[in-house]
């Protein structure tokens, strides 16, 4: 071990619980008596979903730890120094120079009113005694090193100013540019396409050898710590649980944890699907309204999709996969009728005859006498499609509790007796896997799994034939996704749903849908089922795709 | 900078001016009572009343008059005092602006000199009893209304401990030492207050701003603490501080009016106060005016500002 | 995270119910009357008769503020009332609606705002004459933008959020995606707003009484008072002090529960 240049021993923190005996304060352990310790210019991976404490770690080695934060006992040593014991002086002097960090949002991790150039150059005006020409000539460098173009311009724009990938290679840039001994990187592709992804990916390993720099490199994702890293620590509840190889430790698992993380998504056994459409659209073009409400201003209507023409079968589950941008959601707020702005023809069929489409089950005021309106509920608005959102926090109102967010599809199917209402959310429920005594909680006291169950089952109280789902899961922890996903394949089977599925995650599509379509830049480049778009793709996009995330 | 960003933020400054005239133009034509009365007094002859009315133009319709009064508002003539017979309202304006002038401008020298270092102080020991202090004593003065704190530095300073003559005010023409002497008190009392709200907001603004992710990764560089304070967090801060100092800039003018009437400053505050009650108008609207104009004009500039303070506004707009 | 008591509003809380519990027994019962005039007892010092002293027409100053302190807080609720009511019309449509008069109502609200509710509250009342009705006439009008304000933007941060938008695609009407969806989230922040105002409404009553343009005489209110104890400065600085301390106090008790409040919201 004496070559080691990184080492951390029995390390634990733990934070003040918040509890309700506010004398005797108990702590909540969030780092347990964790050991392991990184060679000069290796690349260790650290994975675990949130909460495991791997980030803890991380901001523990830079000495970041929030105030609550309190380190119980160990040794976090870097090149023959105990860092636990160093002033904080003693610990600038380090940061930055010897050791630094990239984090996860590369949005609102630079600052926002300081332009490129200092930013960059200030970490090196910390560190060394440049003169000022200096230190322009090497962030110049560094630049040009993480693969930006026209430096000299960049150095004078502010963050706001760049995308997310360019703002993650000033922050690699600036961490590189004292040439450190080692970088943590905290999730720093998770925000990012499939695609960026990849380049940073490709970066980090391009410095790594140029630079001889130790990558201690923390994820979530195992695909991604599988294309970095030689080593691997899989962490869970605070606890490190299996260490090893990479390759060893994906093949042969040895802890349930990790099991269950490398076989995290369920094996859809598709069901028969009758060959008869339930959902049709033909050469739709959506357009976006930029400020749709302002009166001066940035004006501006965009077309998302062009040209689009695609049906979905009866009882199938149907995947639509591409990045961030591509109009994915866009599509699917044409469909559910959140965005009226589209033409061409976008239809909901039963047995194969036209039932409703979007526009005209939107507008509810147009009939004007009572019965009419009941009449045009009944008929078009009972087909239209109901849709599950992403954001687990955000699709579920904060003050409202779960059982009335649940009755709320039940009100407007005009079930009005109280006794009945809460017989069916309670039989949701149950049918969700959640416990009864839920509907009078709020959501804030679930967490986000069950969240997303919530969504579900609400969804599912409309008694919709055609289900869409945007990113459904991409909120949520790896282990939480294949449960949630059980139960919307569950769901699928029972209840003969359609379910159109959007994701940006190929791999998840690949498992659970029986057909696919690929969008790139608002338009349909590809589409067939999964087995046969996944092995033989036939657009330069999808073979990109395909190649940055197997 | 964007020249039409500038543009047309003056054009909105414009229009808000000719809006805000207008209504008190209007409201001021439309409340009962009929100002030739009162300007001659409830034994005056139906003619005589008839022709003062033809006089000052009252039988004209509203946009016309409303014009007549811009034209000559536009070359300072806002018409003659009801009040003080003889007078015209420019020159009472002229008599009254230096002093409520001054009063606003010590009142601000006051609060930017006081309340910064105390802000970042606050923040630098946040929670530690520097800061716990501050915050209790911001929270107390912040209640005490300005024109009772007036009465009280009235009494404790004028008349108990007679460090100065309440009432016998001095014309900053005459004896300008003198006068600011007299001024400090009122300054006080109109600042006081203030001073703890700004302390309260740029402390918040701050704490707020050392939440945030980048404060982590100039950290993570290795910046030392106070240097991550002045050199990242401030400047960041300061953004939403301009507007509330715009807003405190002008509940400085309203502050001041009930603090002139307290320690018998013959300002615009007391004017229009004295306007008011004798219901002479042309006196109150050309104040509405000049107060308008200010607080617009108040506006106009922080949003430049912003211009320069904030990249992030600089090139959306 | 410990958990804290919320001081802020425990005090702010107590202080307030305490003041208005001493106003709604001052306007059913008072020690002495607050208008009986005694000559053999002008500006008496506070003595066991009268704990607060007497003014300069030997009138007991507790029970002018007593009396007084009702109408303060008359004026403050009605105020608060008129301009909450007002402006969470306005607010929740123009701001979940936008458009046209969604941009000419936020206009004048930014002007109306940048402006002190004082020098507001003068003008309307140059406008429509001195009084009590007229004061909360006034500056009930003038509260509505602040609560338009909150009203609208959480209109605005809300209308997208998938929760509405879920709501939406499920078909509930837009009436009650605003009133029974979206309104109960600002629900927080109208409080704050609602203990702000009254800070406000309680200053600019006590301000433009002093300047003899709010509540008229005979009634006694805490403004007034002062300004009536101005004159006699010298002589009984307590008639003063004790409605000066009156206002402090309420301010204070409600500017700790809108600290507190935004305490509660920040969690």
């Amino acid at each position: 071990m004496a070559e080691s240049l990184f080492q951390i021993d029995h390390l634990s923190i733990a934070f003040p619980e918040a509890g309700k005996g506010s004398h005797g304060l108990t702590m909540h352990t969030v780092v347990d008596d964790i050991s392991f310790s990184m060679k000069r210019g290796e690349i260790l991976g650290i994975v675990g979903e949130s909460g495991s404490g791997k980030s803890m770690t991380a901001l523990a080695t830079m000495g970041l730890l929030s105030k609550g934060a309190t380190i119980l006992g160990g040794h976090i040593r870097f090149d023959g120094h105990e860092f636990l014991s160093m002033t904080e002086e003693e610990r600038n002097s380090i940061r930055g120079n010897d050791i630094s960090m990239i984090f996860q949002e590369p949005m609102t991790s630079l600052n926002p009113v300081m332009r490129i150039g200092t930013q960059v150059g200030e970490t090196l005006q910390l560190h060394t005694a440049l003169r000022k020409e200096e230190v322009h000539r090497r962030v110049l460098e560094a630049l040009t090193d993480v693969g930006l173009p026209d430096p000299e311009a960049l150095c004078r724009k502010y963050p706001h100013e760049l995308s997310g990938g360019m703002r993650q290679r000033v922050m690699i840039a600036q961490a590189m540019i004292c040439e450190p001994k080692l970088l943590i990187a905290d999730e720093p592709t998770t925000a990012l396409d499939v695609l960026v992804q990849q380049q940073i990916l490709d970066l980090l390993l391009e410095l790594h050898h140029k630079k001889n720099v130790a990558i201690l490199f923390i994820s979530h994702d195992l695909n991604v710590i599988k294309k970095i890293c030689d080593h691997v620590l899989v962490m869970y509840e605070g606890k490190i649980v299996e260490r090893g190889e990479v390759r060893r430790v994906l093949e042969h698992p040895q802890h349930d944890y990790t099991k269950t993380l490398i076989a995290s998504f369920p094996e859809h056994t598709v069901s028969t699907v009758r060959e008869i459409p339930a959902l049709s659209l033909q050469h739709v073009n959506v357009y976006y309204q930029e400020n749709p409400r302002a009166l001066f201003g940035k004006k501006g209507r965009f077309q998302v999709i062009r040209d689009l023409s695609l049906t979905v079968r009866e009882g199938e589950m149907f995947g639509i996969v591409g990045e961030s941008g591509c109009g994915k959601s866009t599509l699917a707020k044409a469909i559910t009728g959140l965005n009226p702005d589209y033409d061409g023809e976008i239809r909901f069929l039963a047995d194969g005859r036209m039932v409703g489409s979007p526009t005209c089950c939107r507008n509810r005021k147009a009939p004007s006498n009572p019965e009419e309106h009941a009449g045009a509920l009944n008929r078009s608005s009972l087909y239209r499609p109901q849709m599950v959102f992403q954001d687990p926090f955000s699709s579920l109102n904060p003050v409202r509790k779960i059982g009335w967010i649940m009755t709320e599809p039940l009100r407007v199917l005009k079930i009005r007796d109280k006794k009945e209402q809460r017989r069916r959310v309670e039989e949701m429920l149950t049918d969700i896997g959640l416990n009864p005594s839920y509907y009078d909680r709020y959501p804030r006291e679930l967490s986000g799994g069950q969240r997303q169950r919530v969504s579900i089952g609400t969804v599912l109280l409309r008694d919709p034939k055609i289900l869409v789902a945007d990113e459904p899961v991409s909120a949520l922890d790896v282990t939480i996704q294949s449960q949630i996903l059980d139960l919307l394949l569950e769901l699928h089977e029972k209840r003969h749903l359609t379910i159109v599925f959007i994701s940006h995650d190929l791999n998840l599509v690949r498992h659970i849908c029986s057909r696919v379509a690929v969008l790139y830049n608002g338009e349909l480049v590809e589409m067939g089922d999964v087995e046969e778009v996944y092995r033989h793709p036939q657009h330069e996009y999808t073979k990109k795709l395909l190649a940055a995330a197997l | 900078m964007s020249l039409q960003y500038f543009i047309r933020k003056f054009i909105t400054l414009i229009l808000t001016l000719l809006l805000i005239t207008l209504l008190t133009f209007t409201a001021f034509t439309i409340i009962p009572g009929d100002a030739a009365i009162s300007k001659l007094g409830t034994d005056a002859t139906e003619e005589q009343v008839e022709a003062l009315r033809e006089e000052l133009g009252f039988n004209d319709p509203l946009p016309l008059r409303y014009i007549n009064w811009l034209t000559s508002a536009l070359h300072g003539d806002f018409g003659e005092s009801y009040q003080y017979s003889g007078v015209t309202v420019a020159e009472l304006l002229t008599a009254r602006f230096p002093v409520t002038l001054l009063l606003a401008t010590l009142s601000l020298i006051l609060i930017l000199v006081v309340s910064f270092p105390l802000g970042m102080l606050c923040a630098m020991y946040t929670g530690k009893w520097p800061d716990t202090l501050i915050n209790q004593l911001s929270q107390i003065t912040m209640a005490v209304p300005a024109f009772f704190l007036g009465m009280m530095m009235t009494w404790l300073f004028g008349l108990v401990l007679k460090w100065f003559q309440p009432g016998a005010f001095i014309d900053p023409f005459e004896d300008f030492i003198g006068c600011v002497r007299y001024m400090i008190f009122p300054t006080i009392a109109v600042a006081l207050p203030k001073i703890a709200m700004v302390v309260k907001f740029l402390r918040n603004s701050i704490l707020n701003e050392l939440h945030q992710d980048y404060v982590r990764t100039a950290r993570s560089k290795g910046v030392r603490s106070l240097r991550v304070l002045y050199g990242h967090v401030l400047k960041n801060a300061l953004i939403p501080v301009i507007t509330f100092l715009a807003m405190i800039l002008a509940e400085i003018l309203a502050g001041s009016i009930v603090v002139e009437q307290v320690f018998g400053l013959p300002g615009m505050g007391r004017l229009l106060i004295t306007s008011i009650s004798a219901r002479d108008y042309p006196v109150v609207q050309a104040i509405v005016t000049y107060i308008t104009t200010v607080v617009v004009l108040i506006n106009f500039i922080v949003d430049v500002l912003y211009q320069f303070v904030d990249p992030r506004v600089r090139t959306t707009s | 995270m410990k958990k804290q008591r919320n001081y802020n509003l425990i005090i702010g809380l107590a202080l307030t119910i305490a003041l208005a519990l001493m106003a709604l027994i001052g306007h059913f019962w008072t020690p002495c009357s607050p208008t009986a005039m005694d000559a053999s007892a002008v500006n008496l010092a506070p003595c066991l008769k009268y704990p607060l002293g007497t003014d300069n027409f030997g009138r007991d100053i507790l029970s002018r503020i007593m009396n007084g302190s009702g109408i303060t807080y008359l004026v403050a609720v009605c105020t608060v009332l008129i301009g909450a009511v007002g402006g969470t019309i306005i607010g929740a449509f123009t701001g979940y609606f936008g458009g046209i008069p969604d941009e000419i109502v936020m206009r004048l609200n930014d002007v109306l705002l940048s402006f002190p509710s004082v020098l507001l509250a003068l003008l309307f009342i140059s406008f429509l004459g001195e009084g009590t009705a007229n004061l909360i006439l006034a500056l009930g009008v003038l509260f509505i933008p602040s609560f338009a304000r909150i009203v609208r933007s959480e209109m605005i941060r809300c209308r997208d959020l998938d929760f509405v938008r879920s709501a939406k695609v499920t078909g509930v009407g837009t009436l009650r995606i605003i009133f029974a969806h979206i309104l109960p989230n600002s629900l927080v922040s109208m409080l704050t707003s609602a203990a702000i105002g009254f800070n406000n409404a309680v200053l600019a009553e006590a301000s433009m009484s002093y300047l003899g343009l709010g509540v008229q005489p005979p009634h006694a209110s805490l403004g007034r008072m002062l300004s009536e104890a101005q004159s006699c400065l010298y002589v009984a600085p307590w008639y003063a002090i004790a409605p000066g301390v009156t206002i402090i106090l309420m301010i204070l008790g409600f500017s700790l529960i809108s600290e507190g409040l935004r305490k509660v919201q920040n969690h």
